[in-house]
């Protein structure tokens, strides 16, 4: 924050500028990080964490980010079923025509929803409707 | 408006009930169902999700000893055994009971408070303001149960990220990156559901989620006259202490039920009944966080002042509808006030009556596998984020958040305060730049204006106590609050 808010005028303390909040609160940050390390022997040691769902969540990530760039092109009906059907069918291990109806009744549940009775504007994509 | 208030209250007793989604990603996720709606009936609906989620959270917790949602971890520990000794029904009344009768006195509180309190703070200029809020972020990290550090340095980091976007004293555009959806700053909603709806997703495997629903019989639901007299004063220390602690910034709902459960077992002849079953137990936490709930929206509407992200994502929605809160609200949009506090006195009536005899069918949603539940949140995480302002940028960012929010819950990081920071971060700044425009750039105007001396020195106070207490190593209430919920976490 301090190398690339270094273009913003930081002001004087009687008058700040622009660059004096970002710099405070990444001083800030800095400090009770430091703070934080040097209490470090009190804390729970690192190796103790649990990762052992790393990777379901990584795979939520992954498939979410695909759908997230999916969205415009594809549009929120296409997308969205297959956000659900992947989940379910990839992490989940679920049977496959299970996994499309429910994602296919789910997903036109949310477009009826949101885009008719809520009438929120939901993206089209390479649908007509 | 009462079918509004209906909604809010039926969704927040769901999003209560279901494990893996709170009510601040519930409020916020369910933000975008308001957007065609007024203020009233939009912030009527929302605060339902509210303060209904503390409702539903109880079923949860006495029915499977899975927390709902956070402030119903007390409620695990009492209520889960009367269940198994054959008194769920009972249970689940009393705790629908002392719910009732909290939100209730909560409302009547709010009511009586807000106006004179909104009145208070009409003399406010900007002084008061920065120090009201330096004092606001100081009492989260002493009210907090991580660590003062880890809190404070999760606001650096919610007020860093607050100052993202176009200065609007100079228009300097601040690391925006030439990403124009950034000049408008981070929103709230994209933050609060990645951190807390994403998050919470990504940490949960489904095959985590699984347990033993107890069923109970509707017949068995009227508790004896040995348990409603147990469960009397506890409900009414309950919601005293609960309000109070609304009203202060922080977690309240989570706090106050675990200090009303420490008060009861304190106050108890029989204390070595609490965690067999002691009806007090599930009285008492489950009326402090209902009272907490409703107390939380005195400073949100009187002040303006968010006491935490929940409340922090209905000063947002109500901004979205073009209705500021604050000392104005009263006088400048009375049909959104006292429409918004008549919908919460019948709001509790609506939420007792689909409390006792429905929760037969709310059982039968929590046998819903896990697994076809969260593709079905992060759908709505998505929608919910994208209809704010129908940027992918949004959306971007509430899966950054989500990650972070993941890595923040492995490393026992409390989120919260980040929320509240980015909250802050632009009423801080500019209410600091308006003060030292006031008096010419000199500091000295704090010392100068009384109230604002008072809260700074109230805030150096808290911050010398906690700094003190952590020295100290005292095993106190959040320590023991904690701990109470790592253990629920295993």
């Amino acid at each position: 924050m301090f190398a690339i808010g270094n273009d913003l005028p930081f002001g004087e303390l009687s008058a700040p500028g622009a660059g004096m909040m970002p710099k405070l609160s990444a001083g800030l940050m800095m400090l009770f990080a430091l703070l934080l390390i040097a209490g470090g022997a009190q804390s729970r040691e690192l190796a103790a964490i649990d990762w052992s769902d790393w990777s379901h969540a990584a795979l939520l990530v992954l498939i979410t980010a695909a759908a997230v760039v999916a969205y415009r092109p594809l549009g929120f009906l296409i997308t969205m079923a297959l956000l659900v059907f992947t989940l379910l069918v990839l992490v989940e291990r679920r049977h496959a025509l299970v996994a499309a109806g429910y994602s296919i009744g789910l997903t036109l549940f949310a477009y009826w929803l949101f885009g008719k009775a809520l009438k929120s504007p939901l993206e089209r994509g390479l649908l007509w409707f | 408006m009462l079918w509004y208030a209906f909604i809010g209250c039926l969704v927040g007793t769901l999003v209560g009930m279901l494990p893996g989604i709170g009510p601040l990603a519930g409020v916020s996720i369910l933000l975008p169902l308001t957007f065609g709606l007024d203020a009233t009936k939009a912030i009527v609906m929302l605060a339902g999700i509210y303060y209904g989620s503390q409702y539903g959270g109880s079923t949860t917790s006495i029915l499977l000893r899975i927390p709902g949602e956070a402030a119903s971890v007390m409620t695990c520990i009492d209520g889960n055994a009367m269940a198994k000794k054959g008194r769920a029904g009972a249970a689940l009344c009393i705790a629908a009971v002392a719910s009732f009768i909290a939100g209730t006195f909560g409302v009547i509180m709010l009511t009586l408070v807000a106006p004179p309190l909104a009145v208070f703070a009409l003399g406010f200029g900007p002084p008061e303001y920065s120090a009201l809020l330096v004092m606001g972020l100081i009492f989260l990290a002493y009210m907090s149960t991580s660590s003062l550090v880890r809190t404070l340095l999760m606001a650096s980091l919610g007020l860093a990220l607050g100052t993202i976007g176009i200065d609007v004293m100079t228009g300097h555009f601040r690391f925006s990156f030439n990403i124009a959806e950034l000049g408008d700053g981070i929103g709230i909603v994209p933050v609060a559901v990645g951190l807390f709806g994403l998050g919470e997703i990504l940490a949960t495997p489904s095959r985590r989620v699984t347990a033993q629903v107890i069923r109970p019989r509707l017949r068995e639901l009227l508790p004896s006259r040995t348990e409603w007299r147990a469960a009397a004063l506890p409900i009414g220390r309950g919601s005293v202490l609960g309000f109070v602690i609304g009203i202060i910034p922080g977690s309240a709902h989570i706090i106050s039920s675990f200090l009303s459960y420490a008060v009861e077992r304190r106050l108890s002849k029989t204390p070595e009944q609490f965690g067999k079953g002691a009806v007090a137990g599930v009285a008492g936490p489950e009326s402090a966080n209902n009272a907490a709930s409703t107390g939380a929206f005195v400073p949100m509407l009187a002040l303006g002042i968010p006491t935490g992200p929940v409340t922090a994502v209905l000063m947002a929605a109500l901004l979205i509808h073009g209705v500021p809160p604050g000392p104005t609200l009263v006088n400048d949009h009375p049909n959104v006030f006292w429409g918004f506090v008549a919908s919460m006195y019948v709001g509790n009536l609506m939420l007792l009556a689909l409390n006792l005899p429905l929760v037969g069918v709310f059982v039968n949603l929590l046998r819903i596998p896990y697994a076809y539940l969260y593709p079905l949140i992060i759908m709505f995480c998505v929608i919910g984020v994208y209809e704010v302002n129908n940027s992918i940028v949004d959306v971007w960012i509430m899966l950054i958040m989500g990650v972070l929010g993941y890595a923040l819950k492995k490393f026992a990081f409390d989120p919260a305060p980040l929320v509240l920071g980015l909250v802050i971060a632009p009423l801080f700044e500019m209410s600091l730049r308006q003060s030292l425009i006031m008096s010419n750039g000199a500091w000295t105007i704090f010392l100068q204006r009384p109230v604002a001396l008072t809260l700074l020195v109230a805030s150096v106070g808290l911050l010398a106590l906690s700094a003190i207490g952590q020295m100290l190593r005292r095993k106190d209430w959040r320590a023991k609050l904690a701990q109470a919920e790592a253990v629920e976490k295993l």
